[in-house]
């Protein structure tokens, strides 16, 4: 037995009893310790660590100030102990990247940006080219300069000129010289083409710096954006979250009040929506005792138990409040009128004030004061000054709704408040519209009285109902009003064309555009059409039909025709011409109709033709042959067969109600308007696309632009072609070179320098100054 | 009675030798031209006539390929070379000025996906099936030597498409991924990746060279920066883009061939929305090239038709179709504004003229003014209903006419049915939604 109790090892007791501790722990993974570095790690060892039963606390990382312990202890490290809390202290540590989703979208957005901006620079470009009367291709561009010097390739030897071979001897000679004289050992074509690589490297080198901008610039532009992105939820400015609050809930009542128009349904849902949101709010508790008068009672509270009272009683208040709320939330809702919903915008059931104000003050003063006001006009017909009060009563409505309309006028702002308004008003027309008098309280009332209180309850209703309805009136000017930036603002974010729209220059010639579909017909009639197409009958006739649309067409040019062909007669005619002329007119004046066509009875041929047509549309034709229908046998009665053929409609043609003509009711006037039908096929029966007014396009043809109307310049300016192209030549898609004018070229070497002055700021020279 | 005696000096209208021109003594008195409104209309409406006597747009048929040709690439400094690819893989290089194929070579086990030029057109890229990049020489072997590809690029990925930038000498290819290729290494400088699906088609901006489009076939359109290492914006349209054209004028526009029939332009700055709609077409359109002018386009369709759009209109100026054309696969305009390939699946490349009546070969100054003259008449009385109509008259296959009437019996069907919903429910629960906003799905950021 002592043996056993010598054995005993503590130890290993020790252990065991860690053994047994650590049995209840699920996990007999191991954390793994690192000795060799890893570039993947294995996935068993993330296990949990196993709390050792001797530590207390947490095994945590090592941090730096432990570091920064260490090396305190050596006098050698102190300094740079200090300097690595210096650091830490200091430096920012760099944010956890975000999602990638998040990111790739914040890239996405930012080239697509720089790309719209890019396609952006190309609308003054594309205006100009659209609004062009006439377009040449290939765009003619600017001068191109080429420095042909440098590409000219030496002549062959074999063709060499002998002053070129001469001017070669020469330059070897002087070579030589240099050689023998200065130790020149430089290879000409070696520098030349060192001078070459030096120029190729500027290049590229400026292109690098650019391009290395640009890339900055992109890089910064991200890291902005997605910092704010990740910073906007944890700035702490109670301000800011309560205006970013305002704005959501701003753009949210925008939503509903454009789903109002289109989708009332979702709007009301969401109202709902929002409304269970704020009545949450409200209801969290978050607002107790945050209000400046809360906040100025707990400060007091330490010291004042009365204020101390005060402030449980309004919490109690408060919690009453919630409840009864969230109880008769869905209820009062319906049943309320517009007035209270009105009314109820401002209503906030932990504002004890608002409460009082809206549940008991205002109605309670109210109605006590249109008590008050009955009473009084009742004491005073008692007084029996019935027919004067009358008159003095209408004229004092009249009077209440002058107040009114000059109210509403004042009232007119962007922001009116519609209960607030509505006492006000009740007010007013009740402090202005009587004198303040005592008021006696009798209650007997006489039979007399009653009546004319009857009368006052009606006309206060009337009054009341005016009100109500110029309420409403106001309600939507107001909510117009409202309306109308809003609508403003949104078609302004949108529009990513504005600019182009912008430059779109109007045309200054217009041209008609036919936007619709081919008229189509089936190929296999072509050839017939073809040949109709050559030697068409309609062509002889449209030539010889030429008055087509004079009238329309060449008003104008009539006008101005018969203006200046009277004044040219008058210079070139002679006076024997004018007198006889005179004596023409006086003589056919004399010469009536009648006389005229003294055998032919004409008024009857007039109205016989007007009446001709007329009497054909009213007939109706029976298509019915003679034995049609009639196989019943030959002693069919007569009746039988007219009402047989009469019901079959396919055996008579009933026509159409004859036209109305346009000389009906004229009955010297015959109006022929057969001799138009065939003008009236070529006439253009309605404006064409981009012209507005008749107008408009009466004068862009109106204008002839044939040779043999207009001088020959100014026939090629208006046959122009809209497009001109080159045979053989390719059009090359639009270049840059077409976007910037390019900069002039200096040619004197003075203006070369001083373009190559550099550029000192303005801010700099003044500091200088 | 009095005789006016008329007399004219010779001198004021004979010329003095043969080689000067004759005068013509004028009087542009209005008052003297009564009906000149009149007669220009009448010269107009001949004008027109004769456009559409003289509407022969057809020039050649190139024919060489033993395959459907599947697609072009344009020489962007030579009008005489054109580059086709076919559906075996075969790449023939067409001296247009002869209508002769000058050269053919095998370079793709399978289809050819895409063929470009290099910057200056001395090398060919082309991408295939095979997942390789080939480049070859663009100028044709010596006699009695192989064709073979200047280098080759094997790809882990498939590729779809190929793209050359106008100014650099780097190159893009579509297919799992976008890549940005520079000519001197075989291996990319980037991918870029959104998504998952296949991309079918690229085209670089060949103004603001940086920029880069793709179609993906989950229906959208993504837009790329090649010094970006992501993205930019993708915009999903209802159904699926097949090709993507930039227009060379207008940097920030480019127009996309859609499958569901339309073909809808863009402004790169504001995806939400297309600038147009272009209607007409009756079956998917399948390929899209914009003129050097920038104002108008060409596209192919599945319907065996090209279309001749401006760029800014919603229907089409012209239709170009033959009996035997099938279905167009690549449509391309020639650098100079003048013609119009088209490739299809019956082996052909077609050579159209990109103005239909408009005369081949040398014009003389006075031919050109009066050309100007009609054009501008023609230009004036547009409006006028018998111009219109003469001016607009397109004979089409029954198939395209029947298929038409078909569309237009659907779409009014809808029209009408929304009509009455609208008619039968609460006033502003079914709004209007414009043609334009139906067709974009979401722009994604």
């Amino acid at each position: 037995m002592e043996d056993g109790e010598e054995n005993h090892n503590p130890k290993a007791h020790k252990k065991l009893l860690m053994a047994i501790s650590s049995l209840g722990n699920v996990q007999h993974i191991q954390k793994s310790t690192r000795d060799e570095r890893q570039t993947l790690q294995d996935e068993f060892q993330l296990g949990k660590g196993v709390r050792s039963a001797e530590s207390h606390h947490k095994p945590r990382a090592v941090g730096l100030n432990d570091l920064v312990q260490i090396l305190r202890a050596s006098s050698k490290h102190i300094k740079t102990g200090r300097k690595l809390k210096n650091i830490q202290s200091t430096k920012k540590v760099l944010e956890k990247p975000l999602e990638k989703p998040a990111a790739d979208r914040i890239r996405r957005t930012i080239g697509y940006e720089g790309v719209t901006k890019k396609l952006g620079r190309w609308d003054a470009v594309v205006a100009q080219q659209r609004s062009a009367e006439t377009q040449i291709f290939p765009i003619p561009s600017e001068t191109i300069y080429v420095n042909t010097a440098a590409n000219a390739k030496s002549l062959k030897t074999s063709i060499q000129s002998a002053l070129a071979k001469a001017l070669e001897a020469s330059k070897l000679k002087l070579h030589e010289l240099r050689k023998a004289q200065i130790g020149d050992t430089a290879d000409e074509k070696a520098l030349a083409q060192q001078e070459r690589e030096l120029r190729q490297m500027k290049i590229t080198r400026d292109e690098l710096f650019a391009r290395r901008k640009e890339l900055a610039y992109l890089k910064m532009r991200e890291s902005q954006k997605s910092a704010r992105s990740r910073m906007q939820n944890k700035i702490k400015s109670k301000k800011f979250h309560k205006l970013q609050k305002r704005q959501k809930i701003h753009e949210q009542m925008k939503e509903i009040e454009l789903l109002q128009k289109t989708n009332p349904e979702a709007a009301l849902e969401k109202l709902n929506a929002l409304e269970k949101i704020r009545v949450q709010e409200r209801a969290s508790l978050r607002h107790k005792n945050t209000g400046t008068w809360a906040k100025n009672l707990q400060m007091r509270a330490k010291y004042d138990r009365d204020v101390r009272k005060d402030l449980g009683e309004q919490l109690a208040v408060g919690r009453q409040l919630t409840e009864k709320k969230q109880e008769s939330d869905s209820e009062t809702e319906f049943k309320m009128t517009q007035d209270v919903q009105e009314e109820d915008k401002e209503y906030d059931p932990f504002n004890p004030w608002t409460k009082r104000k809206v549940a008991g003050k205002a109605p309670t003063e109210m109605a006590g004061q249109v008590s008050n006001w009955r009473k009084y006009w009742t004491e005073r017909n008692q007084k029996a000054k019935l027919l004067e009060e009358d008159h003095k009563d209408l004229k004092d409505v009249q009077h209440v709704e002058n107040v009114d309309i000059v109210e509403e006028k004042l009232k007119l702002d962007p922001k009116p408040k519609p209960s607030k308004i509505k006492l006000k008003k009740s007010k007013v027309s009740f402090e202005n519209g009587w004198k303040v008098e005592k008021v006696y309280h009798e209650t007997n009332v006489t039979g007399e009285s009653k009546i004319i209180d009857n009368i006052f309850e009606g006309s206060e209703e009337k009054l009341r109902g005016k009100l109500t309805k110029k309420l409403k009136t106001l309600k939507l000017r107001t909510d117009r009003l409202k309306e109308a930036p809003a609508k403003s603002k949104k078609v302004k974010k949108k529009d990513s064309l504005k600019n182009l729209k912008h430059l779109a220059v109007k045309m200054t010639k217009k041209r008609v555009e036919v936007d619709e579909p081919l008229y189509y017909e089936i190929e296999s009639q072509q050839q017939v059409d073809a040949a109709n197409m050559g030697s068409d009958p309609e062509v002889a006739v449209d030539s010889a039909v030429d008055t087509i649309d004079i009238s329309k067409v060449t008003t104008l040019v009539w006008a101005q025709k018969e203006r200046s062909s009277g004044a040219l007669n008058d210079a070139l005619v002679n006076d024997d011409d004018a007198e006889y002329d005179e004596k023409d007119a006086t003589t056919l004046h004399q010469l009536t109709i009648s006389q005229a066509f003294e055998d032919d009875d004409i008024i009857a041929d007039f109205n016989m033709e007007k009446t001709k047509d007329s009497e054909l549309k009213n007939t109706e034709l029976q298509l019915a042959m003679p034995g049609w229908g009639s196989w019943a046998g030959a002693g069919i009665s007569q009746e039988v067969m007219e009402r047989r053929n009469k019901r079959n409609t396919r055996l008579l043609l009933r026509l159409a109600a004859p036209e109305k003509r346009r000389d009906d009711n004229k009955d010297n006037l015959f109006i022929n308007e057969t001799s138009t039908k065939q003008a009236r096929q070529h006439l253009v029966s309605s404006v064409p696309f981009p012209f507005r007014s008749l107008a408009d396009y009466e004068a862009s043809i109106r204008a002839p632009i044939g040779r043999n109307f207009v001088p020959e310049t100014a026939f090629r300016m208006l046959t122009r072609p809209s497009v001109t192209t080159r045979k053989g030549q390719v059009i090359e898609p639009m270049d840059d070179s077409d976007l910037v004018k390019p900069e002039r070229r200096l040619r004197h070497i003075v203006d070369k320098r001083i373009k190559r002055l550099p550029k000192v700021p303005q801010n700099s020279q003044k500091a200088k100054k | 009675m009095k005789v006016k005696m008329m007399s004219r000096n010779p001198d004021n209208y004979i010329r003095e030798t043969k080689l000067q021109q004759h005068k013509l003594p004028r009087n542009y008195d209005p008052s003297l031209h009564p009906l000149e409104g009149p007669r220009e209309y009448v010269r107009a409406l001949n004008a027109t006539k004769l456009d559409r006597v003289f509407a022969k747009p057809f020039v050649c048929n190139l024919s060489g390929h033993r395959d459907g040709v599947s697609c072009f690439g344009k020489h962007p400094k030579l009008l005489s070379a054109l580059a086709t690819g076919a559906y075996d893989g075969e790449v023939r290089i067409w001296d247009l000025a002869n209508r002769l194929s000058a050269r053919s070579f095998i370079a793709h086990n399978g289809f050819v996906r895409g063929i470009a030029y290099a910057k200056n057109g001395e090398r060919i890229f082309t991408v295939g099936d095979d997942k390789t990049i080939k480049v070859w020489n663009s100028l044709a072997p010596e006699v009695g030597e192989e064709e073979e590809p200047v280098n080759t690029v094997q790809c882990r990925y498939g590729l779809h498409g190929i793209s050359h930038n106008r100014k650099d000498n780097s190159f893009a290819t579509c297919g799992e991924v976008c890549a940005i290729w520079d000519e001197q290494h075989n291996d990319p400088l980037k991918t870029l990746k959104w998504g998952v699906d296949t991309l079918h088609t690229i085209s670089y901006n060949p103004v603001e060279t940086n920029v880069l489009a793709c179609c993906a076939s989950d229906r959208s359109i993504i837009l790329y920066d090649q010094r970006e290492a992501q993205p930019l914006r993708r915009v999903l349209l209802t159904m699926k883009s097949n090709k993507l054209a930039w227009n060379p004028m207008e940097a920030f526009n480019f127009t996309v061939a859609n499958e569901d029939c339309n073909l809808y332009t863009f402004d790169t700055r504001k995806l939400q929305t297309p600038l147009k709609v272009h209607f007409d077409h009756v079956s998917a359109v399948t390929d899209v090239d914009y003129a050097p002018t920038g104002r108008e386009f060409v596209s192919a369709s599945y319907d065996k038709t090209i279309r001749i759009y401006h760029a800014h209109q919603s229907h089409s100026r012209d239709i170009y179709h033959t009996k035997r054309m099938q279905h167009v696969v690549c449509v391309a305009w020639s650098l100079d504004n003048r013609y119009i390939f088209s490739g299809s699946d019956e082996m052909n490349v077609r050579m159209w003229k990109s103005n239909a009546s408009e005369k081949l070969g040398i014009i003389r100054p006075r031919e050109r003014s009066n050309f100007n003259y009609q054009e501008a008449l023609k230009e004036k009385y547009a409006a006028h209903p018998q111009i219109k109509r003469i001016a607009r008259h397109r004979q089409v296959p029954r198939h395209v006419l029947n298929a038409q009437r078909k569309m237009r019996a659907v779409k009014e069907k809808d029209q009408v049915k929304e009509a009455n919903v609208r008619k039968h429910s609460k006033p502003g629960k079914v709004p209007y939604v414009s043609e334009k906003k139906k067709h974009v799905l979401k722009e994604e950021v």
